[in-house]
């Protein structure tokens, strides 16, 4: 949530073209998130009343997020389709948060609540509400932004967002009236917004100008490889109802297809901001590197080779009930991660004495 | 006053950072003139809306200008969309660079 909300802070005045209302008040989410998680996960492990801490400390800091947000969206004179996903995942957010901060009184003993109804709609509001319309909205600023894509419809990404609402509606109501129909009828609506979701990033894939072949484009196409099969084994999955199956395919949508979206991106992002700040002044007045020319590319290559194996052997991992494999593809995917920290580091270090 | 060759040559040197090429190589400046009262006036676009180094690079085009072509007097960017950009306004070396698998 700290890097969504880092990428938000930047991506806000982009995408609605007006500034924030008030960009300070990052510097009062970041520590009550980070304060209100590590409660939580104190909580969640010895002493479960610490939960009802964090969940008031993050719900803070969410609600600040949420009212900075609101305001800023406040400022913009016309809605078009990019700052429609930034209203309505943040009004999830709101939600989710609302049925989150329940949950952590019932967790801790405070209340009286049905936990199980409670956080299928918590994590179905947060995690498919929020992230996925963000990602949703956010994807059609930026991949055809890296991509140099032009003159393609949004209309399978219009549709997708009307039918993924309804779903998410369906699957939330459906927790606390406990009428399972609803719920499937969710999950086929989530499934097939994701499918025209889909199709909508491979039309921008086609109408792409840039056909070089980065960490930025190998990480985007591992994402959404992943999401495609996370959501071929999701309608598998809604005939042939195994544990594994469900545990496997939310492995490679959460972690393969998020994730991945998050660390491609990091190799534009990072740059972008360190270029802008040290290096942008001095443009027209002496030499200065280029945004590829920051990026560690083989120390990248690596992070992305142990990386994508560890995503797929955890997922065979999880699918076979193998804890051998599962524990390898740990493994390799903590080695993947060391190397996505160097990269970071380097990115942020990259001053003009190493150009 | 300036030629149009002279005011692309000017602006020729300010970079797009992310693709590595200038905006004329990359076919983003449409058009450029220069009147009596040595105002410079450019027609030009980006490769995109979103992109976040709008007004930055706005602002190199107008000190490139006034760098390179010190009798401006003031600079006029004209801000199009339409036409829209695409590749096969690039130079064919762009063109051949960005197509490269």
């Amino acid at each position: 949530m700290m890097v969504i909300f880092g990428t938000m802070a930047q991506l806000v005045p982009v995408v609605l073209e007006v500034g924030h209302f008030a960009v300070d008040l990052y510097y009062i989410i970041y520590p009550l998130l980070f304060i209100g998680t590590l409660l939580m996960v104190i909580g969640f492990h010895y002493y479960p009343s610490f939960l009802l801490f964090g969940g008031v400390v993050s719900f803070v800091a969410f609600s600040i997020f949420l009212l900075e947000t609101f305001l800023t969206i406040l400022k913009v004179k016309k809605l078009n389709f990019v700052i429609s996903t930034v209203l309505i995942a943040n009004i999830f957010l709101l939600f989710g948060l609302i049925i989150g901060i329940l949950l952590a009184f019932g967790y801790s003993g405070e209340i009286n609540i049905n936990i199980y109804q409670f956080l299928k709609a918590h994590v179905y509001l947060v995690l498919v509400g929020y992230v996925g319309v963000t990602i949703m909205g956010m994807s059609l600023i930026l991949l055809p932004m890296f991509w140099l894509s032009h003159s393609f419809s949004w209309i399978y990404v219009k549709n997708a967002l009307v039918i993924l609402c309804v779903g998410i509606l369906l699957v939330v109501f459906s927790s606390f009236i406990d009428i399972q129909f609803f719920e499937y009828i969710g999950y086929s609506f989530t499934f097939l917004a994701l499918l025209l979701y889909f199709f909508q990033i491979f039309i921008i894939y086609r109408t792409r100008v840039r056909l070089e072949i980065d960490i930025y484009f190998k990480s985007m196409m591992f994402s959404y490889i992943c999401l495609l099969t996370s959501i071929i084994m999701g309608i598998i999955y809604m005939f042939y109802p195994i544990q594994t199956l469900l545990l496997s395919l939310s492995w490679l949508g959460i972690f393969g297809f998020i994730t991945f979206l998050i660390t491609g991106h990091l190799y534009k992002i990072i740059p972008f901001l360190v270029w802008y700040e040290r290096f942008s002044p001095y443009v027209g007045k002496r030499k200065v590197p280029m945004l590829a020319d920051m990026i560690p590319v083989k120390s990248a290559n690596m992070q992305f080779l142990f990386s994508t194996f560890g995503v797929v052997v955890i997922s065979i991992g999880l699918l076979f009930i193998n804890e051998v494999v599962y524990k390898s593809g740990v493994s390799l995917l903590s080695v993947g991660a060391i190397f996505l920290l160097k990269d970071i580091l380097y990115m942020i270090r990259f001053k003009e004495d190493v150009f | 006053m300036y030629s149009k060759e002279e005011i692309f040559k000017a602006v020729s040197t300010v970079n797009d950072p992310e693709v590595g090429f200038n905006l004329v190589e990359m076919g983003l400046i449409y058009d450029a003139i220069c009147n009596e009262n040595m105002e410079v006036t450019v027609t030009m676009t980006l490769s995109t809306k979103a992109c976040p180094l709008h007004q930055m690079i706005l602002q190199w085009v107008e000190e490139a200008i006034l760098k390179e072509l010190q009798k401006t007097k003031k600079v006029i960017i004209n801000l199009v969309w339409e036409p829209t950009w695409n590749i096969t306004m690039a130079t064919d070396k762009v063109k051949s660079k960005l197509s490269t698998f």
